[in-house]
């Protein structure tokens, strides 16, 4: 073709029908007589978006009837109302929004600690001001200064349940939509089952509960990371290292994911060759990142006043083991001071192993083997230890192979990892590894009925081990409601058993994966436990001596069941890289 | 064939597990007239039901009704018996809420069955219209807001409307659909303003031959006559009995209360209301006197008697004579062709001749025309360029009934998603109709709905930012009632000539 010179582009093609068809995989069940039926309820509902529907209707649909779950779960009640004196979230949210709008920059990190301190990174804080200013345009009392603590006032409520909906619909929404299109669109996934995928994920029962019902602001955290993904997989690095950096500037869980960034980046700077500059540039932009987000704290922290304040506050511990002494009144003095108090808050190492009940291995030992026994460094160390073994195969893996599509795997094991052997890990963490698990399932084969029951396995698992939690909110009924819901959507146990039963696709493509028979057991036991653990906690009181009995089980079932998703992401990312050692071996052979 | 995917029972469940997340939402004061009502039929004799008056919210539904929240309150008791103390006015503990929100939730089993009647009664050429026009009534947000928001049992009611009407088309189960109508009717006598139409067409399609005037079918009139007699006996017969006829009028006629109710129902009053406001300003150039102390009344939002400025005072005569003279004209119709989508159709321009020009409507009385309606919208296109103002201001003009900042969204998003869902879907699947369109008809419909996303915006956002939350209330209620007023009537024209050329 003459034609085509390098001025000349052709306009690049769609990817046509007869290139998806087939890969809708397995979401139509053969009934039969030539009939065929939903594979589930969720395909069902967008049954009729199958072909000729525009995106343009299909996605504002979804995410508005999304959006109403979120709003009707936020109706009911958040954590610590009407618990004085310390409340809960809720009030440790609003009163950032308090302090951050009437205090100068340089006594954020240091107002009050006891009383709900600020211990979130920079971006959380810059996200309080904002929302406390634009809040106190609707009503300054529910910020004053001191006098509006343990505020319950029902229009407060719902400024707040608004902030979180809002941040979530400009960070986390589109960071999946984004991400989800060009995920598909690279795995060669149909737009149809893309869709059906999206549903699931928003729905997500875990996340929305937190967010909307327990109150917090996870989603823009995890928001951030995925749009970190997204730019990854769209091969621009240097935006994947700013999202990547603000995610980890709103909440510090988001470390979870960071050795596989980390093992990635330096990856594709070093595979298949060096590449000196890209490391570079990567190194510049994290760094600068940061700097960008720490500058109005540090520069507050610099004023006169802020000096003379800075001397006279309590010298964070990083600070003291300085081994040089410096001017007090020096601007050095007091950049280093907000920084390491920032660092010191952020990272609270004199906490103990574990807070609460949490469904993680250190809290499973301790049930049988008293971890007090022993020092509080060894155990830091001892959980060091743990984290890092977890956590080295995947990042090794990552690192040789740092292909974007088995990042996801990746993601999910080492923050598996990190859920169960770190040190200070919250129940509400379970949110991290369930979101990239999550995600598996828009990718190709990600609805089959293997995929689906593990994901569908590990959320319901995930949702349940939060229940203490969430009793404690009054949110049984949303807990209920939204995790027996998606179930139903994705047909699996409790509301159905079809998932682990034979049946006949009308794609025989091979696609239709039936679940192993050893997946099988492992699932219906957990079911089995998880339901009949409800029966007795309804209806059995716990023995008196042990109090609690029923969460002490949660935790020991749960931490079991996080172990083996751990072992199914970890296998799922062996296979994965397996596959493409092998397809890069014929590769070479089809050149030879 | 393939089957229709989402099915009425899936939808059911999903749109249950919302309807339980809205348990703690907004409720009005009809959920202590219900709770109150669960209180007098449990704790007092029968013959006390209609004289009891502790609270303000006596009873004032027919004795079916009454009957029924008996029913329920033998399930309440296990539930919490401190509320069915007579006494515990405003009473609401969470298992109150629970409970009542519940019995709402699973009466509405009734309407699904309905619905799947109604599915299934169609022949299968239609089958796909039938369970589109199934599905946007079980997710209807006029119940949404109606029932599951603001507190109300019309799900089930409505339940029993639509299997009365099923089962008028056939020519064996018509006599079911006398007796199910006549149920409704001691249930709730809002119904009465369809009643003519069912009265022609029972005795056109049933107690007279259709093809004949001339040759009545005796042993039907008496089947049918036994059968209403009966209903209606066990309903009021007791109190009939014990002299009570007069109190239980008086309870459910309670005609001491004004032309428009409260919240400006969006009827030709809203519209005359309207006017009337316009032209106070005006009145002085133009030489019309004005009535000054009428000035304070319709802004209020009181309920109570609404007097006019300028424009004359309406009595209860001309609302009734202007109801009764546009049933009319749909029922001769229905009289030279007793068939069932006629019936329809007559039930349609019933409900919107009581809802346009009766005395102290309700806004919530809108689905006696939109349920009906949605049953025939889909016939072809031309019913549903009918249907289409309706459908936006009918549950625009719901708005009002919630007020508070937490249901906002959920009665914007709600029915804006159906909106969006239900119309895209009508539109892609209605038939081309065997005679041309009216041009017109289209161009306005869409015009109008455009024209309603400023008005929300302004109604719900603007008007506080210029006025704040006190001044001119009105406003915003006005404007609203009006704009939805416009629909209704524009669709109800639309839809006579429908009707009239079908």
């Amino acid at each position: 073709m003459a034609s085509s010179t390098a001025s000349y582009r052709p306009r690049k093609k769609r990817k046509s029908a007869a290139l998806f068809a087939g890969s809708n995989n397995s979401l139509i069940v053969d009934a039969g007589e030539g009939k065929s039926t939903p594979a589930f309820p969720l395909v069902s509902f967008l049954w009729g978006a199958r072909a000729g529907v525009s995106q343009w209707l299909v996605l504002p649909l979804t995410l508005m009837a999304v959006g109403l779950f979120r709003w009707a779960v936020s109706l009911w009640g958040y954590s610590g109302f009407q618990v004085p004196p310390m409340h809960g979230d809720f009030e440790a949210q609003r009163h950032w929004m308090e302090i951050t709008i009437h205090l100068p920059i340089y006594k954020w990190y240091t107002y009050d600690l006891q009383y709900w301190g600020l211990d979130y990174p920079p971006l959380t804080a810059y996200h309080s001001w904002l929302l406390g200013k634009i809040g106190s345009v609707f009503d300054p009392t529910w910020f004053a200064l001191d006098g509006s603590r343990g505020l319950e006032d029902p229009l407060l409520k719902v400024f707040m349940r608004a902030t979180v909906i809002v941040s979530e619909y400009l960070v986390y929404i589109p960071a999946i939509v984004t991400f989800l299109r060009r995920y598909t669109r690279m795995q060669a996934v149909p737009v149809w089952s893309a869709s059906i995928a999206l549903s699931a994920i928003l729905l997500q029962p875990a996340t929305l509960l937190i967010d909307h019902g327990h109150f917090q602001f996870n989603t823009v955290m995890l928001g951030l990371f995925v749009a970190s993904l997204d730019a990854i997989m769209a091969g621009r690095m240097l935006w994947a290292c700013i999202f990547f950096v603000g995610a980890l500037g709103f909440k510090q869980m988001a470390l979870y994911y960071a050795p596989v960034m980390f093992a990635f980046l330096l990856g594709v700077c070093f595979i298949p060759r060096f590449r000196p500059i890209r490391l570079v540039c990567i190194s510049l932009v994290t760094i600068a990142t940061f700097a960008v987000l720490l500058l109005p704290l540090l520069l507050g922290a610099t004023g006169l006043e802020a000096r003379r304040n800075i001397t006279s506050t309590v010298e964070p511990p990083l600070l003291q083991v300085l081994p040089f002494a410096l001017d007090k009144t020096s601007s050095l003095y007091a950049t280093l001071f907000q920084i390491t108090q920032i660092i010191h808050r952020i990272f609270p190492f004199s906490r103990g192993l574990f807070e609460d009940k949490v469904a993680n291995a250190w809290c499973a030992i301790h049930t049988f083997y008293k971890l007090h026994i022993f020092e509080s460094d060894f155990l830091k160390r001892l959980s060091l230890g743990a984290t890092l073994a977890s956590i080295s195969i995947p990042c090794g893996i990552i690192f040789r192979h740092p292909r974007a599509s088995i990042l996801l795997p990746a993601f999910a094991t080492v923050a598996w990892g990190f859920f169960l052997f770190s040190f200070q890990v919250h129940e509400k963490s379970v949110l991290l590894p369930l979101l990239p698990m999550t995600l598996l399932i828009a990718g190709d084969g990600g609805l089959n009925k293997d995929t689906r029951s593990w994901v569908g396995w590990a959320n319901m698992l995930g949702s349940w081990t939060l229940y203490p939690l969430l009793k404690r909110d009054g949110l049984q009924v949303p807990y209920f409601v939204m995790t027996i819901l998606w179930a139903y959507l994705l047909g699996l146990p409790p509301t159905s058993w079809q998932i682990y039963q034979h049946q006949k696709f009308s794609d025989e493509t091979g696609t239709a994966a039936e679940p192993h028979l050893i997946t099988k057991l492992i699932h219906t036991a957990f079911y089995l436990a998880m339901l009949a653990w409800h029966v007795l906690e309804a209806f059995v009181l716990p023995p008196p001596e042990k109090p609690d009995l029923w969460v002490v089980i949660n935790v020991l079932i749960g931490a079991g069941g996080f172990g083996i998703s751990y072992l199914w992401c970890l296998w799922r990312l062996i296979v994965q890289s397996q596959r493409m050692d092998t397809r890069k071996e014929e590769d070479r052979k089809k050149i030879q | 064939m393939a089957e229709l995917y989402p099915s009425l029972a899936q939808c059911a469940i999903v749109a249950t597990a919302f309807k339980i997340l809205l348990f703690p939402a907004y409720k009005s004061t009809d959920f202590e007239v219900h709770r109150n009502w669960l209180a007098i039929t449990h704790s007092l004799p029968v013959k006390q039901w209609y004289y009891e008056k502790t609270s303000e919210w006596t009873l004032d539904y027919p004795p079916f009704f009454a009957a029924f929240e008996w029913v329920l309150s033998q399930l309440a008791q296990y539930a919490d018996p401190a509320m069915l103390v007579v006494k515990n006015l405003e009473y609401d503990s969470w298992q109150t809420i629970y409970f009542q929100r519940a019995t709402v939730i699973a009466t509405e089993l009734v309407l699904l069955y309905a619905l799947n009647k109604f599915v299934n009664s169609v022949p299968q050429s239609s089958k796909h219209l039938a369970h589109a026009a199934s599905l946007s009534i079980l997710l209807s947000p006029g119940l949404l807001i109606i029932d599951h928001i603001h507190f109300q049992y019309n799900g089930f009611l409505y339940g029993i409307l639509i299997l009365s009407i099923v089962w008028a088309r056939r020519q064996s189960t018509i006599l079911y659909s006398g007796i199910a109508f006549a149920v409704l009717l001691c249930l709730k006598h809002i119904y009465l303003y369809l009643s003519l139409a069912y009265f022609v067409f029972l005795l056109r399609a049933y107690c007279l031959d259709p093809k004949s005037v001339f040759r009545p079918r005796i042993w039907n009139t008496i089947k049918l006559g036994v059968s209403v007699v009966t209903i209606f006996g066990l309903a009021f017969g007791p109190f009939a009995a014990w002299g009570q006829l007069f109190q239980l009028k008086e309870r459910l006629f309670p005609f001491s209360r004004g032309l428009c109710h409260a919240y400006w129902a969006p009827n030709v009053w809203a519209m005359y209301s309207f006017m009337d406001r316009i032209l106070i300003p005006l009145a002085p150039r133009l030489g019309i006197p004005v009535n000054y102390e009428a000035l304070s009344s319709v802004t209020r939002g009181l309920v109570g008697d609404t007097s006019f400025a300028v424009l004359p005072e309406i009595s209860k005569e001309y609302t009734f004579g202007l109801t009764l003279l546009f049933q009319l004209l749909p029922l001769i119709k229905l009289w030279r062709n007793p068939y069932p989508n006629t019936f329809i159709g007559a039930l349609t321009l019933c409900g919107y001749a009581s809802f346009l020009f009766g005395w102290h409507v309700h806004e919530k009385a809108v689905l006696l025309i939109i349920i009906p309606f949605s049953l025939i919208a889909l016939k072809d296109r031309r019913y549903f360029s009918a249907f289409r103002p309706l459908a936006v201001a009918g549950h625009v003009s719901l708005f009002p009934l919630l007020f508070t900042a937490a249901e906002f969204p959920l009665k914007t998003v709600y029915t804006l998603f159906w909106l969006i869902l239900f119309l895209f879907v009508f539109d892609r699947i209605a038939p081309v109709p065997e005679r041309p369109r009216i041009f017109l008809v289209d161009r306005f419909s869409l015009l109008y709905i455009t024209v309603s996303i400023p008005l929300i915006v302004y109604c719900s956002l603007i008007h506080q930012l210029i006025f704040g939350l006190e001044r001119y209330q009105f406003l915003p209620l006005m404007f609203t009632s009006s704009y939805s007023a416009l629909g209704v009537v524009g669709s109800w024209v639309g839809f006579m000539v429908v009707y009239f050329t079908a």
